[in-house]
């Protein structure tokens, strides 16, 4: 009897757990054909919507359903409708092959688009490789590692990220009045981040060179795990070395929790840049947080905007009342938002282009015609860059209490300010 | 002066940690329940500070009032539970890990699974530090350090001046003779989880005023924490304090004087080397129990 009831409890805790993730049939279909008839275009994917990804999974999620929607509304493709299946990956690589390959094998989508995070979509790249699909994929930057000829990046860092984000960081610094000299870098260890600081294998510059190139003096240099939740060390280091400028490459609330450990020491660099943060949590620090730097491919700020007119304005709204009903912390359309969009348009203009859904003519479509994009403009894709297209990344700034794009000066919606007296 | 600096905040750090074990360290000790469900309660001890603090303005603290009780009740219903089905010590570790993944997508599916934190209107303690000369003490570690002290000491008296203390202690030595001597197991053995159920709620507490949050971070426990609850000793709850504090002042300093990420390795390395020369945990005697 006792062991009819612990079998229970345990079937009770493993329903318990299934019931959490939802099943394929449950997202499927979002933005079910309206305009648009005849058999639809399915779309399968991935999206992390729970683990370590998710809280990002739920953008590309939002930003996936709204397009699909309106591409409904507009025709939807060839005249037929979209139907996107879109199954949880649980933020697991290894799930994502096998997820990709059911889809494509299995379930026979006619189209696929790439899942969330570099590793995902990786994983994903060699099932599309192996069959032959084409991939427009979000967020995966690390150009040299993306070398499937038939992936197309919807969030472009050029061909080299690790020389153009500390490049494009020290242009826009040496356009202050007093430049920044003593630089401090800190970096997180993760795949995404490091190699900014330091290159890949077969190119080593990166933001510690090139600050040293520069004659500038790099007074600190850390490297800490992704796991780190002592901040207090970096943060004593950072006071003492008084630097300029704080380099922090690492991602997710990486700045928030040091910006938080040096406040609690009195201290506050006079600039800090931080590469990938979680836009949100920032913005919540108050005046702790005014002045940080980051990198973004789109910032709604009404400058931009109104360059863009009214059809991104309206994205941008429909997402921030979708993101407000599903709860989501930071609602606002930006650079994850973007990425996802394009990746979407990529798609389209993908089946557009060849006229038909063969993977070969779509590639082949996006390699000589490009893609149109809302938020990125015209994209082209060279196959010798591994389809990564002339950067349009910019730099953005926390300005009383918003993220607002500061440079390049003729994408700014506002003048980058330097060090508070 | 850094390093001086570094290891300050990383013994008051080690208070947290230390606190978060505490529980950990005496349901084992004592209840024989490896209780990885109780890194669930110190996230939805955290969440509902973060929840409470938001929607009401008010001092996070404050949240005591609600999250403790809530814990209270959750904690020792769950030993009832652990005590109906009769479950055994190895049993326990994989049924509160399947526990612990149950809130952790529980608390992705209410608060979404990025990044929460409480702002700094609702939270002034996040920046906030005392200064003593030259050397500055954050204050949410410096009151997780205190309370930590308070908790921890208060526990230990109970465990060691009181009848209940005297009879968890025999029950945990001799669960056949504890009770041939009257002792209701039951009871007790819920009171105690009840009580590092409220303990969880303090932890999570402590720990939002820092830290931002996410329902992952439970995982990223993991490792410190039964670091902690090994080297003091299982069920040792002074020398639970004592390992915290050399697991934080050890992981501070070496990233200062290393790097950060360093840490993590010289850190485990001790650890291994502990086990093996002092398997009953650095701070009690061979044989010893609480």
């Amino acid at each position: 009897m006792r062991r009819i009831t612990i079998a229970a409890a345990a079937v009770a805790l493993l329903l318990a757990a299934a019931c959490e993730s939802k099943s394929p049939s449950e997202d499927a279909g979002a933005g079910g054909p309206s305009a648009a008839s005849g058999d639809p275009i399915v779309v399968g994917s991935t999206l992390s919507l729970s683990g370590a990804f998710a809280a990002t999974g739920a953008i590309h999620k939002i930003a996936g359903e709204l397009y699909v929607e309106r591409l409904n509304a507009a025709g939807g493709l060839l005249g037929r409708p979209v139907q996107w299946v879109v199954r949880d990956d649980e933020s697991d690589q290894a799930k994502v092959s096998t997820l990709y390959e059911q889809l494509i094998t299995q379930d026979k989508v006619d189209l696929i688009i790439g899942p969330y995070a570099t590793p995902n979509i990786l994983s994903a790249m060699a099932v599309a490789a192996r069959h032959k699909y084409t991939m427009p994929q979000h967020t995966a930057v690390i150009a040299p590692l993306l070398t499937y000829e038939c992936q197309f990046p919807s969030w472009s860092i050029g061909p080299t990220p690790n020389e153009f984000v500390p490049n494009q960081l020290f242009e826009a610094t040496a356009s202050l009045p007093t430049p920044p000299k003593r630089i401090a870098i800190l970096t997180n260890q993760n795949g995404s981040t490091d190699f900014v600081s330091y290159g890949s294998k077969d190119n080593k510059t990166g933001a510690v060179s090139i600050t040293k190139q520069k004659g500038l003096d790099l007074v600190l240099e850390v490297r800490y795990p992704p796991t780190t939740t002592d901040w207090a060390p970096i943060a004593a280091r950072v006071r003492d070395a008084k630097p300029d400028l704080v380099i922090n490459n690492g991602l997710g609330v990486d700045p928030v929790n040091l910006l938080q450990a040096m406040a609690q020491l009195n201290y506050k660099p006079p600039m800090m840049f931080s590469l990938f943060p979680a836009p949100g949590p920032p913005l919540g620090l108050g005046a702790t947080s005014d002045g940080l730097l980051s990198v973004s491919i789109f910032e709604p700020n009404k400058a931009t905007l109104d360059k863009l007119g009214g059809d991104a304005t309206t994205i941008v709204n429909d997402f921030k009342t979708r993101a407000t009903a599903a709860k989501l912390p930071y609602t606002v359309f930006e650079t994850q938002a973007a990425a996802s969009w394009n990746a979407w348009e990529i798609l389209a203009s993908g089946v557009k282009g060849a006229g038909n859904t063969d993977q070969t003519a779509m590639c082949e479509a996006l390699h000589s015609k490009g893609a149109d994009t809302t938020f990125s403009g015209h994209l082209t894709f060279d196959p010798a860059q591994n389809n990564f297209w002339p950067t349009t990344q910019t730099i953005k700034q926390i300005q009383n209490g918003d993220w607002v794009t500061v440079w390049p000066a003729d994408r700014a919606a506002a003048q980058l300010r330097g060090p508070t007296p | 002066m850094t390093t001086i600096q570094a290891a300050l905040s990383g013994i008051l750090l080690g208070g947290l940690y230390a606190l978060m074990a505490a529980g950990v360290s005496v349901t084992w000790g004592v209840l024989r329940i490896i209780n990885l469900a109780h890194f669930g309660m110190i996230l939805l001890g955290a969440y509902l500070t973060f929840e409470l603090a938001t929607a009401w303005r008010v001092n996070p603290l404050v949240t005591l009032v609600v999250s403790v009780p809530v814990m209270f009740v959750l904690g020792g219903a769950l030993q009832w539970a652990f005590d109906y089905l009769r479950i055994s010590e190895l049993n326990s570790l994989l049924i509160t890990f399947g526990l612990l993944i149950v809130v952790v997508q529980s608390v992705s599916n209410v608060w979404s699974a990025d990044f929460q934190r409480m702002a700094a209107e609702v939270n002034p303690y996040a920046t906030e530090s005392v200064r003593l000369g030259r050397f500055v003490f954050p204050v949410p570690t410096l009151l997780a350090f205190a309370i930590a002290v308070l908790v921890i000491f208060g526990a230990h008296l109970v465990l060691r001046r009181t009848f209940i203390g005297r009879a968890l202690r025999a029950y945990a030595e001799d669960r056949p003779i504890a009770a041939a001597f009257g002792i209701d197991h039951r009871k007790i053995g819920v009171l105690l989880a009840a009580v590092t159920g409220a303990t969880a709620a303090v932890a999570g507490m402590l720990f939002s005023l820092g830290n931002s949050l996410i329902p992952a971070t439970a995982f990223e426990w993991f490792g410190t924490v039964f670091a902690v609850v090994i080297l003091g000793g299982i069920g040792h709850l002074t020398g639970t304090l004592a390992a915290g504090v050399l697991v934080g002042l050890l992981s501070s300093v070496v990233s200062v004087v290393l790097s950060p990420a360093t840490a993590p390795f010289v850190l485990f390395s001790a650890i291994i080397l502990a086990l093996i020369l002092r398997p009953q945990g650095l701070f009690t005697t061979a044989g010893a129990h609480r």
